[in-house]
């Protein structure tokens, strides 16, 4: 695209600002070459008529000593040759006065208004650039903290392994990255893919979290390489949404975070044997299938301000059952353990359990207590095992109470034993192992 | 002064064919990060043993030490006719006899918090809220100095204490006598001091590779205090940060006019602690529902309460990641204010919480595999291991911050002068140094984990880098210990020792980016240190 059309929409008509990245990341081109476009379009305009554009400039050199200086500079700064206590042996090493001062150097951002000003404070410059370019003067500075998220948001897919040497970002040979765990473009994609039925990317060929060591020269390379057919696979916009994020935790990884993301880990283990994959596999299928079913991209708004207002309606939807789903895990004290588990997170290294096949819920049933029934005359009668308390005292004359599996008899006029919770038997361990299995269905069906 | 603006290289239109620009690399980084407290994982970890062991354990290790220091400087030493005597435990010393007796400090003083009050007040559940000393500095004599081992405790006195700082945990010899009252007069105390100090790359020539990049000056960079908190008021300074470290701005790496400041040179970055801002959860929780703002005071959980949990500023700490490690390796350090346990050690956090910049994390540790360190590593507080051959420790903050309580600084509750207060915080870094103990006042007022087998915060090895993070200043210094051989006792020094053979390790109080906006560079040959400031030039508009 021409920079000048590109900046002429940009900053004139939509008048948002336009940093030199962001520049960089839009027309492709080198970040210094950006920076001397940005000035160009600046000077240009403004010759035409001024005040339409305003910069904003980085000043990069060493600054003067902000106080009426001594010759030393910051005072702050110096390296200072410490008191030792009385008690500590003296050690001070002697090092010379001259290494005394710390070199300081700064990086600073100044409007075009303030430029002049700014240079003054400086001892020597070493750079200035333009750094945006805006239509109004700007109040508040921090309005280009947005315009970079701009970044993120519309060019966050780009690979920065493969193209950073095309925006001039310092390149580093040896940098390490885990395959098939293509990090998850933030945001955009979530509004325009339902992710939809295009899913189900079990059989991609996904490497599972394990690394190449790479003493070679170009891992990014083949890495990088590897991304991009996984792009260009698939043709439709909706494709290349679910490629970029081969690996799963996409959606989960989306801004809201760890909380689902929690649950999606958490899923699995119901399904565990269900699916011989890697459990990062499985957890992306049941992610898929929830988008499938109901919206669950826009589950996972991308919490930049614009987005969040529009979503608000939904956020509370989610809030509202995230809440019973907590109440529903409350109810049942093993499901809350596997949660505590999950949350506790205790340290970094201790992971194992996201991409090992996930271990299956223990299937803890209490020994079965017994009954036999006979039907006698069109009446049942029966005698069933149930456990009493009992209280005795001993020898000692302490209270010892213990439970003790008894046999007592009943009819069919009273209620059927395995109901009673007082009976060992916990109803609520049942229904548990049913739940766990319903909280995919409540992603499922609803 | 300033030359024209048409002089700089980027204030100029952009030359018509697009010149290829060459591709700028970085210095590779030689790490071994070591994994002194990292925690077991799950079941392995208990909770339920004595403190007790740890300052067993701590006395173990130390007092032979000490007892050597001690015996080297006062063996022999006749005080006023009479002869020094070695006294093997507390409770032995004598009333009216000269001895010396080696021992843990414990401070007794008026506003540290006591548990056991805590627990009558069933507040136990809250951390300690944040003092700003333990002292009472209207009434000195309030504060109690003992020294204690198995055997018991003796308290101590005398003017000489004055002009010492100690804390709780610190294990000292002290010289003196018991007066009428049952006290221990001191005369001199003795510290470890400076452990024994492992020469760069540990004496080995590093692997080939790392060799010859290790010729020309690299760089380590410190930041610390980011305090990210997702909105827009974050500082730009974060940005400008950003665009530094991956070379878009700034001295990039082929300006000629200062070549050393090239961030190329830059092989890793390590970020000590408080990279969330903490206000936010709280804020966000108190403009939700009024109760919440009950739960302000607590320390940082996991399990947020959904509606509360603000998912923003995590999400922007893990983009920021994102953004820089294509380019340049990190190491995170947990501190305060971040989501990860509350007590020392604090371990990593987790990789969850970064969907983005857990691609470079290392693979998940299976079984007992030793794990590999990533290229994104999350790490533990306190963290030592080996950049670049030299070893580092470093804390987030909290080892410092709780030792300053202890010591009582002129100027009562009014907050002290800047000055002196940074001045206090390198001597207590320094101090911690000496009495090889990274995090003396641990378990004591610092929570920490009940450690039954060993105590990790003793310093074994001595560092050649020791960092602090989230200081309100930044300040540097260098402390050397003694040289290891002394051969007729430190007076006779000859001046001919070998300066390559004492102890010399480079202290830095890292200054909180979010207040400061610097980022602290260490060079990789010499370990003298530079300071990037960012910042935003505060225009006429701003200032009236």
């Amino acid at each position: 695209m021409d920079s000048k059309l590109y900046l002429a929409e940009n900053v004139l008509n939509e008048r948002n600002p336009v940093t030199y990245r962001l520049l960089s990341r839009a027309l492709k081109v080198h970040a210094n070459r950006a920076k001397q476009i940005l000035f160009e379009f600046h000077r240009n305009e403004n010759a035409k008529k001024p005040q339409t554009v305003h910069a904003t400039y980085v000043i990069s050199g060493i600054q003067k000593a902000p106080e009426p200086a001594p010759t030393n500079g910051h005072a702050d700064d110096e390296d200072e040759m410490m008191q030792s206590s009385p008690y500590l042996p003296s050690s001070m090493p002697n090092q010379d006065a001259a290494s005394d001062s710390i070199r300081t150097t700064s990086i600073v951002l100044a409007r075009e208004e303030d430029l002049e000003d700014a240079k003054s404070t400086f001892q020597s410059i070493s750079t200035i650039h333009v750094y945006s370019l805006q239509p109004t003067a700007l109040p508040d500075l921090n309005v280009l903290v947005d315009a970079n998220r701009e970044i993120a948001n519309t060019h966050g897919q780009e690979d920065p392994l493969e193209c950073g040497k095309q925006w001039g970002m310092i390149q580093n040979r040896n940098v390490k990255r885990r395959t098939g765990a293509r990090p998850p473009p933030p945001a955009p994609p979530a509004v325009k893919a339902p992710a939809a039925k295009a899913s189900k990317p079990s059989t991609e060929p996904t490497v599972p979290a394990k690394r190449p060591l790479q003493k070679e020269a170009f891992p990014a390379k083949t890495e990088a390489t590897k991304s991009d057919e996984l792009k260009s696979e698939p043709s439709s916009a909706a494709n290349s949404q679910t490629s970029s994020k081969p690996s799963g935790k996409a959606a989960p990884a989306k801004q809201k975070g760890s909380l689902f993301s929690s649950f999606a880990k958490a899923k699995p283990k119901t399904k565990a044997s269900a699916t011989a994959e890697p459990a990062a596999h499985s957890a992306e299928d049941v992610v898929l299938d929830d988008a499938s079913e109901e919206e669950a991209e826009e589950l996972f708004p991308d919490s930049t301000d614009k987005v969040a207002a529009a979503t608000r309606e939904n956020r509370k939807e989610r809030e509202d059952r995230l809440k019973k789903m907590m109440d529903d895990d409350d109810d049942d004290d093993d499901d809350d353990d596997d949660e505590a588990d999950d949350e506790e997170m205790p340290d970094a290294d201790e992971e194992p359990r996201e991409p090992t096949p996930v271990e299956q819920p223990p299937p803890s049933k209490p020994a079965e207590l017994k009954e036999e029934v006979t039907v006698q005359g069109g009446r049942r009668r029966g005698k069933r095992q149930v456990m009493k308390k009992k209280t005795v005292k001993d020898e000692e004359g302490y209270l010892v109470t213990r439970e003790e599996a008894t046999w007592e008899s009943f009819s069919e006029d009273e209620p059927m034993p395995k109901k009673k919770p007082a009976v060992n038997v916990p109803k609520a361990k049942a229904g548990k192992a049913a739940g766990q299995g319903n909280i995919m269905s409540f992603f499922g069906k609803k | 002064m300033a030359p024209d603006a048409e002089n700089y290289t980027f204030l100029c239109p952009p030359s018509k064919e697009e010149q290829e620009q060459e591709p700028v690399y970085r210095a590779p980084s030689n790490y071994n990060p070591r994994l002194t407290f990292h925690l077991p994982a799950g079941t392995g970890r208990h909770y339920q043993q004595q403190y007790g062991d740890m300052y067993f354990l701590r006395l173990a290790k130390l007092k032979p030490t000490v007892e050597q220091v001690a015996t080297d400087a006062w063996d022999g030493l006749t005080i006023a006719g009479e002869k020094v005597r070695r006294v093997d435990r507390v409770l032995d010393v004598r009333q009216g006899e000269l001895c010396w007796v080696a021992g843990t400090v414990y401070m007794h003083l008026p506003m540290k918090p006591n548990i056991l009050e805590d627990l009558s007040r069933e507040n136990f559940t809250s951390a300690p809220p944040p003092l700003r000393t333990y002292t009472d500095p209207s009434d000195p004599s309030l504060t109690r100095i003992m020294l204690e081992d198995e055997s018991g405790r003796l308290r101590l006195t005398g003017n000489f204490l004055q002009s010492t700082q100690l804390a709780t945990g610190a294990i000292i010899a002290a010289l003196g006598t018991e007066n009428a009252n049952g006290d221990f007069e001191v005369i001199d105390i003795k510290l470890p001091d400076l452990a024994p100090q492992l020469r760069r790359w540990n004496g080995n020539a590093p692997e080939n590779g790392v060799q010859a990049a290790g010729k020309e000056h690299g760089k380590i960079a410190f930041v610390s205090g980011l305090e990210i908190t997702g909105t827009s008021s974050d500082t730009l300074a974060l940005e400008l940060l950003t665009d530094y470290l991956l070379g878009y701005t700034g001295f990039s790496g082929n300006d000629d006019n200062s070549p050393s400041l090239g961030s190329s040179k830059i092989s890793r970055l390590v970020i000590a602690g408080n990279s969330l801002g903490a206000s936010v959860i709280g804020d966000v929780a108190s403009t939700n529902s009024g109760d919440a703002a009950a739960k302000k005071a607590q320390p940082k959980k996991y399990g947020y309460d959904a509606s509360a949990y603000n998912a923003a500023p995590i999400t922007r700490l893990d983009n920021f990641l994102a953004e820089i490690l294509p380019s340049i390796p990190v190491t995170l350090m947990p501190g305060e204010k971040d989501p990860a346990n509350f007590s020392l050690p604090q371990q990593g956090i987790h990789r969850t919480m970064f969907p983005q910049a857990r691609a470079y994390s290392a693979p998940p540790v299976r079984g007992d595999e030793k794990p590999e360190a990533g290229w994104f590593d999350s790490v533990t507080n306190p963290w030592d291991g080996d950049v670049e051959g030299w070893r580092l420790w470093g804390c987030s903050g909290q080892n410092v911050d709780d030792v300053l309580r202890y010591i009582s600084i002129e100027g009562g509750n009014s907050s002290p002068d800047k000055e002196t207060d940074s001045d206090a915080r390198m001597r207590i870094m320094e101090a911690m140094l000496r009495w090889r103990c990274g995090v003396p006042t641990a378990p004591d007022t610092i929570w920490s984990y009940p450690y039954q087998s060993d105590d990790p915060y003793v310093i074994e090895s001595c560092p050649h880098i020791f960092f602090v993070g989230n200081q309100p200043q930044f300040k540097t210094a260098t402390i050397e210990g003694d040289v290891p051989l002394r051969l007729d006792g430190d007076t006779e020094m000859t001046g001919t020792a070998d300066d390559s053979d004492a102890a010399r390790v480079r202290l830095l109080a890292l200054p909180k980016f979010n207040e400061t906006g610097e980022l602290i560079l260490v060079d990789t040959e010499t370990l003298e240190v530079e300071v990037v400031r960012f910042g935003v030039f505060k225009g006429q508009e701003e200032q009236k």
